[in-house]
């Protein structure tokens, strides 16, 4: 039997999410056996002209930010049979899609003039030849087909695992299909919320309780679960929701507003929370927390501005 | 030719009050702006976020949330408090996304209150038509 070719490829990332392939440890010796490895910019020396032009999967890792990426997302859409989102940033638009709430022009100001730590007097921009940006940060899916996501910034070992081991198998990979709390070991009272904290005036967290029981904002609720809810259990902070939302969710930010604000007020009942609009006031920066990681994917997608 | 700005406001009145209070303003003849498209929903704690910006994802000028007083008349006793949460919160995210807050519309209306919504939609109509059409043109692709 021929081994399947499979591509791996990153656009606009940090490469993490490739890090996470050479993290899953003795899986890996296995998967890497039973693959026809064509192409892996972070490991190997393949160039894009090496990419045959049949494959049976494309791994793809990163959003669409400029031209190139595109032209890349869309030769692989041709050429391969399945394609497989790996990480938030493809499979929601993740971190770098913040970049939505400015247009290119002030990321530009800001990276090249406007920083604290830039030192430009001439006020030299990179020329024409550098690729264009995309006029937003796009997931991969609004560009083109995806046929499986491994969601996680980065994917944790077992998402990847399970999902490559699937397709290998020839059967549908399994995600959980649940949210985060699900897997959370903290101790849950009540569903209650009785006001918002920032994560940096979290020197009194008890370690047991619930997190958004003592109003620190975890994405617990509206996150996929399948990390193992390691941020929470093992590293005693908030969930801040990278697995993005489930199946049935369309908007995760949405979903996160509707359980906040049923939470807070169970608090209510008691008397114990702030009143509406002191407690939406202490929710600073809002859509930086709701939409860290899926604004290109979710119902607004950027800042709207005169047209 | 000009022709003036008519908004479309995407409305979700609670069958127990502002729903009842819209019939109540048919039947008195009370009149108010065509503009709002009436979706009945069981409670206001039933509209859901995303509800209100597929809304605006789907090019609506305005959206307007109508439910039963607070504190006391709500029919499932916290409905009312649950969206009134969400939608200041709502509004904090809609500034940042470019989306004027004053296009989201909370208002408590019940059932005998057939002249308030009428006065409610004919005054949220102005702030709309002051505002100018909404800056998501024609909507957007949604999947």
């Amino acid at each position: 039997m021929t081994k399947p070719k499979v591509a791996i490829v990153a656009l606009g990332v940090c490469s993490g999410c490739e890090v996470t392939i050479v993290d899953t440890d003795e899986a890996l010796l296995d998967i890497l056996n039973a693959i026809d490895l064509c192409h892996l910019q972070i490991a190997t020396d393949f160039k894009y002209e090496d990419i045959p032009k049949e494959l049976d999967v494309a791994i793809i890792s990163g959003n669409i930010r400029n031209e190139e990426n595109k032209h890349i997302a869309k030769m692989l859409e041709e050429r391969a049979k399945i394609i497989v989102a790996n990480g938030s940033c493809a499979c929601f638009g993740g971190i770098p899609g913040l970049g939505n709430l400015w247009r290119n022009e002030n990321l530009m100001d800001y990276a090249y003039f406007d920083s604290p730590t830039t030192e430009n007097p001439d006020k030299v921009l990179p020329d024409a030849e550098v690729i264009t940006l995309t006029e937003r940060v796009y997931a991969l899916s609004e560009v083109i087909r995806v046929d499986y996501m491994i969601p996680g910034c980065p994917p944790q070992p077992q998402t990847f695992v399970e999902v490559i081991t699937a397709l290998l198998e020839g059967r549908e990979p399994e995600l959980p299909n649940f949210n985060l709390c699900e897997q959370c070991e903290r101790k849950r009272n009540a569903k209650k919320m009785p006001t918002i904290r920032r994560w940096t005036e979290g020197v009194d967290d008890d370690g047991e309780t619930c997190l958004l029981e003592q109003g620190f904002l975890c994405y617990g609720p509206a996150t996929r679960a399948g990390c193992g809810a390691i941020c929470v259990n093992e590293g005693n902070a908030p969930c801040i929701g990278c697995y993005g939302p489930t199946d049935q969710v369309v908007d995760q930010g949405a979903k996160m507003i509707g359980a906040i604000g049923a939470m807070a007020d169970v608090a209510a009942q008691e008397g114990e929370a702030d009143d509406p609009e002191e407690f939406a006031k202490k929710f600073v920066d809002p859509v930086g927390w709701l939409y860290r990681f899926t604004l290109p994917s979710s119902l607004i997608k950027e800042k709207r501005e005169d047209q | 030719m000009s022709e003036e700005f008519e908004p479309n406001i995407v409305g979700f009145a609670c069958n127990w009050c502002t729903y009842a209070g819209a019939d109540l303003a048919g039947l008195s003849r009370f009149e108010y702006p065509p503009t709002v498209k009436l979706i009945r929903v069981m409670c206001s704690g039933r509209v859901d976020p995303s509800f209100i910006l597929e809304a605006f994802a789907r090019g609506a000028d305005g959206v307007f949330i109508g439910g039963c007083h607070v504190p006391a008349d709500c029919h499932y006793q916290r409905g009312n408090f649950k969206a009134w949460r969400r939608i200041e919160i709502l509004k904090k995210v809609l500034e940042q996304l470019g989306i004027e807050s004053e296009r989201l519309r909370l208002e408590w209306v019940s059932a005998s209150e057939g002249q308030k919504f009428s006065e409610v939609i004919a005054e949220f109509t102005e702030t709309l038509k002051k505002l100018g059409p909404s800056k998501i043109k024609g909507g957007v692709e949604i999947d």
